[in-house]
């Protein structure tokens, strides 16, 4: 019995022990719990942002003209953004405020004229709080690299192909232009109505692009200018005003690619759609 | 007129018998108080194992006081050893308490909502001292409890205890493990994570097959709260799991302990004649006293255990990593049951659900509550009762095997392509490929064949593993099968890991693909218990 006293006498000692010694870890512990809890939802926006944010502002946050702002840039960090839309408060304050509740209107005198949806589920869109929260850790997370130069991809040098739908283009390379529409000019980022992805593909009895546009420039009603295919989907990217599809608005579609296209791209775009069938 | 008088017995003692001898009667007062009985001398008595008193003044706090009221006086020297009980009752007990206890503490730092509960938990691993190691123990503690009920009521079942007279108490001891196997089910929704999700979902779907089905759909709202689980769901589970279920709990168990100390502990099976029950008749010298021995060895194994668990979570043990927030919308690849009720999982894939999933069930909960009253031979002796233990031995078997048929490894046919990529990333626990040293996943792409060439051991090794599950993909119909690594620099200290696997339809010759990617951030810090 008597070592039975002496053993408990003990294992409280070692209770007393064990006790000290996590408590004198715990600030070190808790930081790096922390630490692990930032860099986690630093991942999970990366998710969030692949799956929701990506189609506007680009798979690496350098925006898209006419689409969405650059975020991976570094105004946005050095508060030259912040000052311009006149926002006073802190920067992950701006950020998380635009992501809960999107942008009601577009900013005056820029270059998107579409709006911000709401994405916080307390302004009726799909992301818990913790999941904006996650996104603004992931946005933020740019700031070195912005501010060591990242940015905007620079807009292409060189001549650009120009509104008249006549002239000759080079010949086309459809998967560079599949490339193309899925990358940095953001077009799947409004055309991304059909069930089956991008809006170009044929989805239940809706013939793909290609067909659609052989049959469009044809149709009664037709107001563009275009004598074949070829031209009508020229026509629709450079000039999407000429003609609008019942059921669509004008002034939707940026009408600026003109201005930011070559005529390569113009020619890999046009061979790219008219494959799809 | 004094408007109140103040009178303070111990002045006037003091003023009678002068300080020093006033004041050590005041203290022989009060220790015998709070013990029930014991002055100091009797204390240091039962401390120094002295020969007792006459009359024995250790046996008044059993008489006189709450705590002791139910323990017993004495016990049987042949029930005081390891066997025949290996002190899994005391156990069962020990853990029951420390539950309450580490539970209390974690009730303060959480909330029962959806909106806050998964922070809630955040918070208390990251900014609440002893938080985590708190949470580690009350999980190891529960984990312990259910192993320890289990072999309580195996170890009742073979030396025959549960047979006349002590039938009540058997019944009482299936429905303090149920309870204790509600509670801890309960306990898994509210870090309200996937993990909590999931295992609960699939426990809580069986009560939607209960026919008609119009009582299924009923009692699946009253569970749940709503038709899926959320914020109703939550308040319930948690509502049960620190109320309604530890007052059943702590009822049952006064049931219990009384009937055990009514009937007293059942002597080893040999010890008696056949239909004897001998247990109250105590030969003076067969008799061991709660004071000093029992309760000296209780305190001793408290502080034991209590510094082993402690200790234990501490340093060896973590209760499973947070998963991301609950997600009704998406179903992690191969969510399981907790591993106590894999067997019902088990069941469920063998047929039917109503049939497998509740009356199977239900039968062999209502058998086991009834036991004793069907099961009435007379002796309890090993020898006489081979047909009872050889059940008892194959049901046993039978539950290992069911628990068996409950894990993923039986009976789920998912495509072996998402099968091959969860290998390395799988949805219900970190793996290899977070767990794997972030610096050692040199920026590049690499091909799962040519795992060899990786250019350092971890790569390698998960190239591997990699590489070996794609065999899994290569079928009659599949062939070509390949896999590729890509990680990718995606943002200050963050890297994107792709795996992908490919391969061509033998049918059409078309090509197949799927894919998976991860952001792995420098300080994620996975399978670190946090």
């Amino acid at each position: 019995m008597k070592a039975q006293i002496a053993l408990g006498m003990l294992a409280f000692l070692a209770l007393i022990g064990v006790l000290v010694v996590v408590a004198i870890g715990e600030p070190e512990r808790m930081a790096e719990v922390t630490r692990a809890f930032e860099a986690r939802q630093i991942e999970t926006g990366a998710s969030l942002f692949e799956a929701n944010c990506r189609p506007c502002h680009g798979p690496q946050g350098q925006g898209i003209q006419a689409v969405a702002p650059a975020l991976n840039a570094p105004d946005l960090f050095d508060g030259s953004r912040l000052a311009a839309v006149g926002f006073g408060g802190t920067l992950p304050d701006y950020v998380r405020g635009v992501v809960a509740a999107g942008r009601p209107v577009p900013s005056a005198g820029t270059n998107y004229p579409q709006r911000m949806p709401a994405w916080g589920q307390e302004y009726g869109g799909p992301l818990r709080s913790d999941q904006v929260d996650a996104l603004v850790a992931y946005v933020l997370n740019w700031e070195a690299r912005a501010l060591a130069g990242g940015g905007a991809p620079p807009t292409p040098s060189g001549p650009t192909v120009g509104a008249d739908i006549t002239v000759a283009l080079p010949p086309g390379d459809a998967q560079r232009g599949k490339a193309l529409s899925e990358g940095g000019l953001g077009c799947s980022g409004c055309h991304i109505l059909a069930p089956v992805g991008p809006a170009w593909l044929a989805s239940g009895t809706e013939p793909g692009i290609g067909t659609r546009a052989e049959q469009r420039f044809q149709a009664a009603g037709y107001s563009g200018k275009a004598d074949s295919a070829e031209q009508y989907l020229f026509e629709s990217v450079v000039a999407p005003n000429a003609y609008i599809e019942p059921g669509y608005q004008a002034n939707i579609m940026p009408l600026n690619f003109a201005d930011r296209l070559s005529s390569q791209d113009m020619a890999d775009l046009i061979a790219y759609m008219l494959s799809l069938k | 007129m004094a408007i109140f008088r103040l009178h303070i017995p111990v002045l006037d003692q003091v003023k009678q018998k002068g300080l020093r001898p006033a004041l050590k009667e005041k203290w022989v007062d009060v220790v015998t108080r709070v013990t029930a009985g014991l002055n100091p001398d009797d204390v240091r008595g039962v401390l120094r194992d002295d020969p007792p008193g006459r009359p024995n003044p250790r046996l008044t706090p059993h008489a006189e006081g709450f705590w002791l009221h139910m323990k017993p006086t004495y016990y049987h020297r042949m029930v005081d050893g390891f066997y025949p009980t290996f002190r899994l009752g005391w156990l069962s007990t020990f853990f029951g308490v420390f539950e309450i206890i580490t539970g209390i503490f974690l009730m303060i730092y959480y909330t029962p909502s959806p909106l806050v509960a998964y922070e809630n938990m955040l918070g208390l691993l990251s900014n609440v001292p002893f938080g985590q190691v708190m949470r580690d123990m009350h999980r190891l503690a529960a984990e312990l409890m259910v192993i320890v009920v289990v072999l309580h009521m195996l170890r009742t079942f073979i030396t025959g205890s549960y047979k006349k007279p002590r039938q009540f108490t058997w019944a009482t001891g299936v429905v303090l493990l149920g309870v204790t196997l509600v509670l801890s089910f309960s306990g898994y929704l509210l870090p309200w994570d996937q993990l909590s999700l999931w295992a609960v979902t699939i426990g809580a779907s069986m009560v939607e097959a209960i026919p008609p089905e119009v009582v299924g759909r009923n009692v699946n709202l009253l569970v749940r709260g709503a038709p899926e689980f959320g914020a109703n769901g939550l308040l319930r589970f948690y509502l049960l799991h620190v109320v309604a279920l530890p007052l059943a709990g702590i009822v049952a168990f006064g049931v219990h302990y009384y009937k055990v100390i009514h009937h007293g502990h059942s002597l080893p099976p040999e010890a008696e004649k056949v239909g004897e029950d001998t247990a109250k008749r105590v030969p003076m010298d067969s008799r061991v006293y709660f004071m000093p021995e029992i309760l000296t060895r209780e305190l001793w194994y408290v502080s034991a255990l209590v510094a082993i668990l402690f200790g234990a979570a501490a340093f060896l043990y973590n209760a499973p990593a947070l998963e991301p927030h609950a997600n009704p919308l998406v179903t992690p690849l191969h969510t399981t049951a907790p591993w106590y009720f894999l067997w019902l999982q088990g069941l469920l894939k063998v047929g039917d659900k109503v049939v497998w999933g509740l009356i199977v069930p239900g039968l062999l909960t209502g058998l086991l509550l009834v036991l004793p009253y069907l099961e009435v031979g007379p002796s309890r002796r090993y020898g006489d009762r081979r047909i009872g233990l050889s059940a008892g031995a194959l049901s046993v078997a039978a539950l290992a095997v069911l628990s068996y048929m409950g894990t993923p490894y039986y009976g789920v046919t998912t495509s072996p392509d998402q099968e091959a990529v969860a290998e390395l990333l799988p949805q219900t626990h970190p793996g290899p490929l977070r767990s794997a040293p972030w610096e050692d996943l040199t920026l590049g792409s690499y091909e799962a064949a040519a795992w060899s060439s990786a250019p350092n051991a971890t790569l390698q090794d998960l190239l591997h593993e990699f590489n070996t599950s794609l065999t899994t993909v290569l079928s009659p119909d599949r062939t070509d099968v390949a896999g590729v690594i890509v990680i990718e620099d995606w943002q200050a200290d963050l890297k994107k890991v792709t795996l992908r696997v490919t391969w061509t339809n033998v049918a059409d010759g078309s090509a197949g693909e799927f894919s998976e990617s991860v952001y792995l951030h420098r300080d994620g810090r996975y399978g670190q218990g946090a």
